[in-house]
């Protein structure tokens, strides 16, 4: 437990010291102000494009609109920069030679993979929260924002799918030992879940669901109850990874 | 009476572009003074760097701590 908590820490400052964690929370800020101004300016550049003869009727923005950008940026951009950020995590450890130290000196190779884990899984959450908190400040600030139901819970399965891939890239990081390697892995389990999403009976039990579905969640025409397969999916699919992880880095030569 | 409107427009935008200019500009600042203070990238020299990180607004600095930061 020590030696967890004292591994912890040390992920805590590298990450501040490589500026990743500064990077992260500057995207999200930009991603959560970028949704609402989306939204609101659109339909205005629209209508400065309409040139004579030409009449576009567009709806006026509403806070719906806002939240569509924010389910499209998040998995989209923040997505990319949360995999980009983490995927030197454990290769580039390997490769420098950081880890044989701590090993020979007695740590566990298990606590290594959860130690990283946690603190991923942590700055991903803050960074989430942020980009959600400015975003609904924004949207509440503009719009109305009443009979939207199910936001948080809309949020709380994008979350599960970003610890999903940060225990991908865990994986993919004791598997190989190139950088781009692990970054190319992940981007291939991310397209096979695509294509099995092409299947509509599969699509239920798809993790790509809890990234796709949020906004049937706002607008209710889904429930919480139409994600359990995919939900419980997830979660095995993250701890199967972490075991698998921490099995193939037990037998990985350092 | 296209200015006054342009300025009400500008009022009704400001408490949504104000914190987006004031991130923007921390991180080109952020970048731009690790790049000054360094000298080893791990490619490209350090009047590129310098260039793209005050040019590409929001991804220039991404991109050099990701991918231009040397090693110390």
């Amino acid at each position: 437990m020590k030696a967890y908590i004292a591994f912890t820490k040390k992920e805590w400052l590298e990450s501040i010291r490589t500026y990743r964690f500064f990077i992260l929370l500057a995207v999200f800020f930009i991603i959560g102000i970028m949704n609402p101004i989306t939204a609101k300016i659109t339909p205005e550049l629209l209508s400065s494009l309409a040139t004579e003869g030409i009449t576009i009727t567009i709806p006026e923005p509403t806070a719906m609109d806002s939240w569509l950008q924010f389910y499209k940026n998040v998995p989209q951009m923040g997505l990319i920069v949360l995999v980009i950020m983490f995927s030197g995590g454990m290769t580039g450890e390997c490769s420098k030679g950081t880890f044989v130290n701590m090993v020979t000196k007695g740590l566990k190779r298990s606590t290594i993979i959860l130690s990283k884990f946690t603190m991923s899984v942590c700055m991903w959450t803050i960074s989430l929260a942020l980009c959600f908190m400015i975003s609904t400040y924004y949207t509440a600030y503009y719009w109305n924002i009443d009979g939207l139901e199910q936001i948080l819970q809309s949020v709380a399965c994008l979350w599960l799918f970003g610890v999903f891939l940060i225990a991908i890239l865990l994986l993919m990081g004791a598997i190989v030992r190139s950088n781009y390697a692990c970054l190319l892995l992940v981007g291939g389990v991310v397209v096979t879940l695509f294509l099995i999403n092409m299947v509509p009976r599969l699509q239920e039990f798809n993790p790509i669901r809890l990234t796709s579905g949020n906004m049937s969640l706002i607008t209710s025409e889904m429930a919480i109850a139409d994600f359990v397969y995919s939900i419980s999916i997830t979660i095995i699919l993250t701890v199967l990874s972490l075991l698998g992880a921490i099995m193939v880095f037990n037998k990985k030569k350092l | 009476m296209y200015l006054s409107t342009g300025l009400e427009q500008l009022q009704e935008y400001l408490p949504l572009l104000l914190p987006l200019i004031i991130v923007e500009l921390v991180l080109m600042i952020t970048a731009l003074v690790h790049v000054l203070r360094h000298n080893s990238y791990r490619f490209g020299n350090k009047v590129m760097w310098a260039i793209i990180v005050v040019v590409i607004q929001i991804f220039g600095p991404v991109v050099y701590f990701v991918l231009g930061r040397g090693d110390e």
